[in-house]
């Protein structure tokens, strides 16, 4: 079959202003999207800048807009999508070249939430075991690999930079509800703020993106629970 | 895992207003079914049409019911009815002002910008207060 590709194209030290370029190319119906930007680029337009790395749904570099949702081009076959395509760069973060964006503010906010384990402040004498249901807790939230698909498709991100954004706080409870964690508080400050979770209108975008199918919303309602709360279900 | 208390993680406007947005939603809801009640213990099923029992369920003032059939409005027109009312301004419209507060902060990046607004909506928080308890006991 003949899939038509609209691809969104921005060179800043040639262009003036973004632009679209049409590709047609064949393609079988399991082929993925970025099987089919890997053909432009070594066929037709080497130009084509991309992130790409592993190919298989593990790195999260290749997270787009496709047809106007976020997905990962490794992970959407073309069967899934249609055979007219609009490619765009991810939204709410600076375009660098075509499809590839400035990560750092989505890392900056993703650092900023204390995204690693704190044990206690005594250097334990042995493993610290958990139990099964105690790992069970917070098991969703650990599939996160950072591709941004959620934070990029939320309109509060788009509106304001400043939030924190969906991924940091599934990064955040990730480790709040870690019943090992010695920083949940501190990280519940963070997010006790009018950049942290008070920014998420419940509105299921970041859901809908996640590729690794978190339940990113109820990840955030958990977060806000726990601050209204107190408590740590 | 189990239910495990943590030291609160601070008060501050956010966390304020997010709870008072769902107490408020969960009062208004209340104070709309006593307004109701009573507007059926008035007797609206017979004598009042529906755009006259909702006037009275959302803002139970005596005023809402003079055009309608109930024959003895001045029972009606008392303390109780006056305090529900100034209760259904105060939730219903600090809620709706802090919507609107957080619709725009969600575009307000800079904090002189946040300032200003939260100003604004104060002075027009405590005119409305004020202009709706003037309304209510004069009336």
């Amino acid at each position: 079959m003949q899939v038509k590709l609209t691809i969104f194209r921005y060179d800043p030290e040639n262009d003036k202003k973004p632009h679209f370029d049409k590709f047609t190319v064949e393609a079988e119906p399991t082929d993925r999207v970025l099987d089919l930007l890997e053909y432009i680029k070594d066929y037709k337009d080497g130009t084509l800048a991309y992130r790409r790395s592993c190919a298989h749904g593990v790195c999260g570099s290749d997270a787009m807009r496709i047809n106007g949702v976020n997905r990962l081009a490794c992970k959407v076959l073309v069967q899934d999508v249609g055979t007219t395509l609009k490619v765009e760069p991810i939204l709410g973060l600076p375009v660098q070249r075509d499809l590839i964006v400035d990560m750092e503010p989505f890392f900056d906010h993703y650092k900023s939430v204390i995204p690693y384990f704190v044990g206690s402040e005594e250097m334990p004498q042995k493993e610290q075991l958990q139990s099964p249901e105690d790992r069970e807790r917070f098991d969703d939230t650990t599939k996160c690999i950072l591709c941004g698909a959620c934070t990029t498709s939320c309109p509060s991100f788009w509106a304001n930079g400043n939030y924190v954004g969906p991924a940091a706080i599934v990064n955040a409870h990730r480790f709040i509800f870690d019943s090992r964690d010695q920083a949940v508080v501190e990280r519940l400050k963070i997010l006790n703020d009018q950049f942290g979770v008070y920014r998420c209108h419940t509105i299921f975008n970041c859901t809908d993106a996640c590729p690794r199918e978190i339940q990113v919303t109820q990840a955030v309602g958990e977060v806000k629970k726990a601050i209204a709360t107190a408590r740590l279900d | 895992m189990q239910t495990k208390k943590i030291p609160h993680p601070g008060w501050n406007l956010e966390y304020m207003m997010w709870m008072f947005t769902r107490l408020s939603g969960l009062a208004f809801f209340f104070l709309a079914i006593i307004g109701m009640a009573a507007a059926l213990v008035m007797g609206a099923r017979n004598q009042m049409d529906l755009g006259t029992l909702m006037r009275w369920t959302f803002f139970p003032n005596p005023n809402h019911v003079l055009d309608s059939n109930i024959p003895n409005v001045d029972i009606w027109a008392n303390g109780f009815w006056q305090i529900m009312q100034m209760l259904v301004i105060f939730f219903g419209g600090t809620h709706g002002l802090n919507g609107l507060r957080v619709v725009i902060e969600d575009y307000t990046s800079r904090p002189a910008w946040q300032s200003i607004t939260r100003l604004l909506f104060f002075v027009l928080w405590i005119f409305m207060i004020l202009a709706a308890v003037y309304v209510i006991l004069a009336s």
